[in-house]
């Protein structure tokens, strides 16, 4: 229980903190100036959180597969149901980022552009999907195997693609998503950045055992095993 | 030697229960009729038998000599006849023999295509297409497109379905042949297909 | 996933199960009616579209796939459509293994894609006033596309007939699949249309070869826990 205050107290802070610090970037391409880029605090762990939550249900769908539970497939499902509330949300700052910063809502230039509208396409195909198919079972082999396909695909436009065309990239500072945290960042914005991505995966992890806890719950009352 | 055991079976869709506490052990020489009015979950057992249906408790083992057999394995020695498949309506009956046939792994001779159609009385209508054949002629091919395999395990969901007289009678001679060497299972509410087999197993009540 | 037993016979089985769709299609024709005719139409609205205007290489690579992949999802799904509508689904899953019927029905739907492609490419140059400077690098560029055109959606098709509004559904999941493959047969198109040399292409070439091959081993090896329902 404790770990939910803790939660609690870690986003507001971030949220505070991410308003009264300096901004974290500064760059001379902006167009609405260094304000813009608190953003950055927030965007980058809900677009990481959108990506685990898709790696969770690819990972839970082999499982399936493999030993036929259906505790699996509500695992698979919840995570993709999140990863869909959190790509939309990755979606919608990124693009309010993309029109103060470039200028436009959206440009399919820009290949973390295309790659999240993929990750919306692909979610949305496999809920539809879902939705069509009555029997559980299914449902269940069926999702699991569309999660894999969906998958290795987006592992081709994700990593694969980019290398093959001049694609530019408007993302700033390619370097911070890549890893190289210690160069880039001062040790403020570091830590602000640290901490919101910590609590995000934490939040993302509470609603999906919650929403999961739901979910089988809702199957044993409705009779099945 | 073929063995099929099924051990306490059960098959729920959702709070429904369609049968429970099923128990089969069967060789080749022993054949069970599946009895009950409609309704009652025939078709079900039947489909958890082959495979095609997960059943909610319980398991089905096909082995031979004592090694377990999965469902790639034992299909090849598995025949089925029932109203709910159809063959290839744009195809002919020749056609269709051959195509199970080729995609069953043997390739079937002129002579043997005309001696199964004789068998189960569609001698002459090998060319014809299947969508010209009445219900009961579609029949008779379905036996004929079972027998392809020399089954060792001959699964029949109501025998008599759209056949006359002679058709079931047919069908009978054919259940017979198979008796001494398969396992044969058969699916019925008619009382007089009840002697095609030598147990029952009650479902529905 | 165990290969068939008559090891032997496993091409003559696959070569069965192409050839029984083949003679079906030929008898009722509504696979490759609706494929014809679709791309057909889809062509005409362009060329109508355009009018005397004559876009660039890029655009024109962009229209002739565009074409070739609406038309392929409005014919392909069929292949597995029609089993499960007729009802015939059921003996063949017990007659044939999951392998034999991926393959017999991925060079179906192979097959009605080069006819497809047979008819369309001469009425796209004439039409759209466009043609290929690199004619050996927009054939190799088609034939690739078209493998993986076939091979990835196979298996979609597959899961598709089991579900309701399975046109529309066999789209939505295709294309997210299929973006790969697109980006990287209209870029190769692209060049050949310019007169590119397969130098030039040789990245997107690559990444078609790649993603073929790694899509039709994953769509067999998961192929089975589709059939087997």
């Amino acid at each position: 229980m404790w770990w939910k205050f803790l939660i609690y107290l870690v986003m507001t802070a971030v949220i505070v903190l991410a308003f009264i610090t300096a901004s974290p970037m500064n760059p001379v391409s902006s167009l609405g100036g260094p304000e813009v880029y608190r953003i950055f605090y927030f965007h980058v762990p809900q677009a990481w959180v959108a990506t685990i939550a898709f790696l969770m249900a690819i990972f839970f769908s082999i499982r399936f597969l493999q030993t036929r539970r259906m505790d699996y497939d509500v695992k698979a499902s919840t995570a993709c149901r999140l990863g869909l509330l959190f790509s939309i949300l990755a979606t919608i700052s990124g693009s309010i980022f993309a029109r103060m910063t470039w200028g436009e809502f959206w440009n399919w230039s820009e290949i973390r552009e295309v790659s999240i509208f993929v990750l919306l396409l692909i979610y949305g195909g496999y809920f539809a999907f879902r939705s069509a198919v009555s029997d559980e079972q299914t449902r269940a082999a069926f999702s699991a195997v569309l999660s894999i396909l969906f998958g290795v695909s987006a592992v081709f436009l994700i990593f694969i693609l980019p290398r093959i065309y001049p694609v530019f990239s408007l993302h700033p500072t390619d370097s911070i998503v890549n890893g190289r945290i210690s160069i880039t960042m001062s040790p403020m914005v570091a830590i602000i950045f640290g901490l919101s991505l910590v609590s995000f995966t934490a939040l993302f992890l509470w609603i999906y055992k919650l929403s999961v806890e739901i979910f089988t719950l809702a199957r044993y009352r409705a009779g099945e095993r | 030697m073929l063995k099929l055991e099924a051990q306490n079976l059960a098959k729920h869709f959702g709070t429904r229960k369609v049968f429970d506490n099923i128990n089969i052990s069967l060789e080749a020489g022993q054949s069970l009729a599946v009895v009950g009015p409609n309704g009652s979950g025939k078709t079900t057992l039947l489909k958890v038998i082959i495979g095609l249906v997960y059943p909610s408790r319980g398991d089905v083992t096909f082995s031979k000599n004592g090694r377990k057999l999965e469902f790639e394995q034992y299909r090849k020695y598995l025949s089925l006849v029932a109203p709910y498949f159809s063959l290839y309506d744009s195809l002919t009956a020749g056609e269709n023999l051959r195509f199970f046939a080729k995609v069953s792994g043997h390739v079937i001779k002129r002579i043997e295509q005309h001696e199964l159609l004789q068998q189960v009385g569609l001698e002459g209508r090998g060319d014809d297409f299947v969508s010209s054949y009445s219900t009961g002629m579609k029949q008779r091919l379905k036996y004929a497109v079972a027998m392809l395999k020399r089954p060792k395990i001959l699964l029949v969901d109501e025998p008599g379905t759209n056949l006359d007289e002679s058709g079931k009678e047919m069908a009978a001679n054919l259940l017979n042949r198979l008796r001494d060497d398969s396992i044969i299972i058969i699916a019925t509410n008619d009382k007089k297909e009840y002697a095609l087999a030598g147990e029952f197993c009650q479902l529905g009540g | 996933m165990p290969l068939p037993a008559n090891s032997v016979n496993w091409a003559a089985k696959v070569l069965a199960v192409t050839g029984k769709d083949i003679i079906s299609e030929f008898r009722t024709r509504f696979a490759v009616n609706a494929i014809v005719m679709f791309a057909l139409v889809t062509l005409t609205v362009i060329s109508f579209a355009l009018g005397v205007l004559q876009p660039a290489a890029e655009i024109m690579a962009a229209m002739f796939w565009i074409i070739l992949f609406f038309a392929a999802m409005s014919g392909l799904a069929q292949a597995f459509i029609k089993e499960e509508e007729s009802g015939t689904a059921l003996i063949l899953k017990l007659s044939c293994d999951g392998i034999v019927i991926f393959f017999g029905k991925f060079l179906f739907n192979l097959l009605l894609l080069i006819v497809l492609a047979i008819l369309i490419v001469p009425l796209f140059i004439v039409l759209l006033n466009t043609t290929a400077e690199n004619w050996l690098l927009f054939i190799a560029g088609l034939v690739l596309g078209m493998i993986g055109l076939s091979g990835a959606t196979t298996i979609i098709a597959a899961i598709v007939s089991k579900a309701s509004i399975k046109g529309a559904l066999f789209t939505v999941l295709s294309f997210p699949i299929l973006m790969p493959l697109l980006a990287a047969v209209i870029e190769i198109t692209k060049i050949a249309f310019i007169d590119g040399r397969f130098s030039d292409a040789a990245a997107p070439i690559q990444m078609l070869i790649a993603f073929d091959v790694v899509m039709i081993t994953l769509s067999v090896m998961l192929f089975d826990f589709v059939w087997r329902h």
